[in-house]
């Protein structure tokens, strides 16, 4: 999405938040053990020109989550209904643990993760995807209302996609991610999709040149 | 030509409406008479009483929605903001059953509305943006004469109660030929509304859920939205955004200079930024020359998908009509078109368009349109299009293209019109419409106007 514009730190005043900065980062590793104090020190001028360099500014995405550039992060940690780790890991295994077929149709996907934890009691899950994360959940309830509830059913008080309850489950269970890497926040899947098209195209307009 | 409200009283249903139309304000399924004439007031309340007051006497002169196709009475209707609502004394448990976006005001959701740069609410004109906005009364006639008739029953109502305060008012009107303030014929495409006693026009697509438009319904889910309590207020009630455009009319026509020599070929680039000619032609039915007469025809203007043109060499991929209603388009992004339909009610205000306005002068004349959009869930309808299909392209693969007549266009905008060999991408494409001021209203059934009026 476009409206939210990528903020960048501004320039005047860089190099004395940079030493503040390098001196907080000394101040937190006090306490650390001796490898890490030793591994900060080797870091540290990297640290600080990454820190110097005006960057793109991870925001809040919404209610909950954090957004970098065009993207979105959901973290989440559910408790899992009795029986539903069972039913869930066999569905997903009965997939392959590939759920590319239903994902691709969402457009908004970059990816997302179901991962098992504490004993089958709880679930992660993760993904990173286009815009605010709230945006289309009404298209997916009207679209896809069955796909998403085959999966959320293994949650412990899922209500279904189709109450008004659902956008308040998810929130209740976000977290928000502290720390986050995308390689290319400005592109869109939309973006990724259309730029492989036209990396096809120049190709074979280039074969047929070089022929 | 007959006029539109005879097409569609032609149209009628041999289903009854199985709406509760007489507890409907008109306004939600009566469209503008053409041409149309009318009236905006902004009203504040300054004490609950008089706020009572006004609502009892204004209440019998609101229109229903009963015989809702025929528009040859003038007719009132009223909104009521939050701010309107807390006013007139609404209990505390029934102000927070209404969505939060609403509570908060349009001023306040500028973020999630893209409303930045020349669009923040702080270059906004005055009432607009502060929460002085209680109540809006607006009139919509079909002649001069009529419209002050309307409007002397409305001002008999708030001008003689103590406590209230006009804020501001703004007459409105189609220009000449019926054309918004670029120079366009415009309200054409409106949502079909299941149960409404009327066949859809051809073109409109099947009939879309109540609920999606008015509360107490199913919408398009199976279920009905979330509805502001105690039920006789939610009821039959809907949400009304208003939003106040300034078309920038010098801008407009320099872009158009700079990018058609001639006079055909800036009117084709006028047509690809909308997808519809001027007159209403839609480029899908006349792609290559204007037909003013298809333009006229509310039987024809509209009855077209874009199965034939699935690369957008007629209607551009980013032009207004094909975002507002992509209608079979195939979209990047997993939508449900029809959960994301208005219905429209932009009224004309100011100095009728000139194609000869050139200056910078001409993009401040005052002009423009207090546009209006009525929906069960405005707010969040309002929030999804700006994002999504007005400053975005990405859903329907015009990368981060916007909307070029109502998008908020960063420097270096650009507008890719597909074509063979090669697309043209025009550069330089500018605001052409500033937003100067916005509000959220609750529409409420007559019922509540009466529960309101009443409460103790």
């Amino acid at each position: 999405m476009a409206t939210t514009t990528t903020q960048t730190q501004t320039g005047s005043k860089q190099p004395a938040d940079a030493q503040q900065k390098i001196e907080a980062f000394r101040a937190l590793f006090a306490d650390a053990p001796e490898l890490g104090k030793k591994a900060l020190e080797n870091v540290i001028a990297e640290l600080k020109s990454q820190v110097s360099e005006p960057r793109a500014k991870v925001e809040s995405a919404g209610r909950v989550g954090a957004r970098l550039g065009q993207r979105s992060e959901l973290t989440m940690i559910v408790p899992l209904a009795p029986g539903g780790a069972k039913r869930l890991r066999a569905f997903l295994k009965m997939l392959d643990g590939n759920l590319s077929g239903g994902a691709d149709k969402v457009g908004t996907l970059h990816d997302m993760r179901f991962v098992f934890i504490d004993n089958d009691t709880r679930m992660l899950f993760a993904t990173s995807f286009d815009g605010d994360w709230d945006v289309y959940i009404d298209d997916f309830v009207t679209k896809i209302p069955d796909f998403l509830d085959v999966i959320d059913s293994a949650w412990e008080g899922w209500p279904g996609i189709r109450s008004p309850q659902a956008k308040d489950y998810l929130v209740k269970h976000q977290i928000t991610a502290e720390g986050w890497y995308a390689a290319h926040p400005d592109l869109t899947v939309a973006d990724i999709t259309r730029l492989k098209h036209i990396g096809q195209a120049v190709d074979e307009f280039l074969d047929k040149l070089g022929n | 030509m007959a006029p539109v409200k005879e097409i569609v009283a032609s149209n009628l249903s041999t289903r009854a409406p199985t709406l509760e139309l007489s507890e409907i304000q008109a306004t939600v399924l009566r469209q503008r008479p053409a041409p149309y004439f009318g009236t905006h007031v902004l009203l504040r309340i300054d004490d609950v009483r008089a706020g009572r007051e006004l609502l009892r006497r204004l209440t019998p002169h609101i229109d229903s929605a009963t015989s809702w196709w025929s528009a040859d009475n003038p007719w009132l209707f009223v909104g009521i903001s939050y701010a309107g609502l807390e006013a007139l004394g609404v209990p505390h448990d029934s102000l927070q059953s209404f969505p939060e976006a609403f509570r908060v005001g349009m001023a306040a959701r500028a973020g999630q509305l893209g409303d930045e740069g020349a669009n923040d609410p702080k270059h906004w004109d005055l009432p607009f943006g502060t929460a002085e906005i209680h109540v809006g009364v607006s009139a919509f006639a079909d002649s001069e004469e009529q419209r002050r008739r309307v409007l002397a029953i409305a001002r008999e109502q708030y001008e003689t109660v103590s406590g209230i305060s006009v804020l501001g008012t703004q007459d409105f009107g189609a220009q000449p030929g019926d054309l918004n303030p670029l120079g366009y014929k415009d309200g054409i495409d409106q949502p079909p509304i299941e149960g409404s006693g009327v066949e859809p026009l051809p073109g409109q697509g099947r009939p879309i859920k109540a609920g999606e438009f008015i509360l107490g319904y199913p919408g398009e889910a199976g279920v009905a939205l979330p509805m502001p309590q105690p039920d006789v207020l939610g009821r039959n009630g809907t949400y009304v955004g208003l939003r106040k455009y300034q078309s920038r009319v010098g801008a407009f026509n320099r872009f158009l200079r700079a990018n058609g020599s001639t006079e055909a070929e800036r009117e084709l680039l006028a047509a690809k930024l909308v997808g519809r000619w001027r007159s209403g032609a839609p480029l899908t039915l006349a792609p290559n020359v204007d037909n003013p007469a298809l333009g006229a025809d509310p039987r024809r203007n509209n009855d077209f998908n874009y199965a034939n043109d699935p690369l957008g060499r007629q209607v551009p991929f980013g032009s207004h009509i094909r975002r507002m209603n992509p209608r079979d388009t195939e979209l990047s992004r997993l939508t449900d078109v029809n959960i994301h339909r208005i219905i429209r009610r932009g009224t004309t205000y100011g100095t009728p368009y000139d194609p000869n306005a050139l200056s910078e002068e001409a993009d401040e004349v005052p002009r423009g349109a207090y546009f209006l959009f009525i929906s069960a869930k405005a707010m969040a309808t309002i929030e999804f299009l700006q994002q999504e299909w007005i400053n975005d392209g990405n859903f329907i693969g015009a990368g981060n293209e916007r909307d070029p007549i109502i998008g908020l266009q960063p420097d270096g905008a650009t507008f890719t019109i597909p074509k063979e060999p090669v697309r043209r991408r025009v550069h330089g494409i500018d605001t052409f419409n500033v937003l100067r001021g916005g509000e959220y209203f609750f529409m409420p059934s007559l019922s509540a106007l009466k529960w309101l009026g009443e409460r103790e």
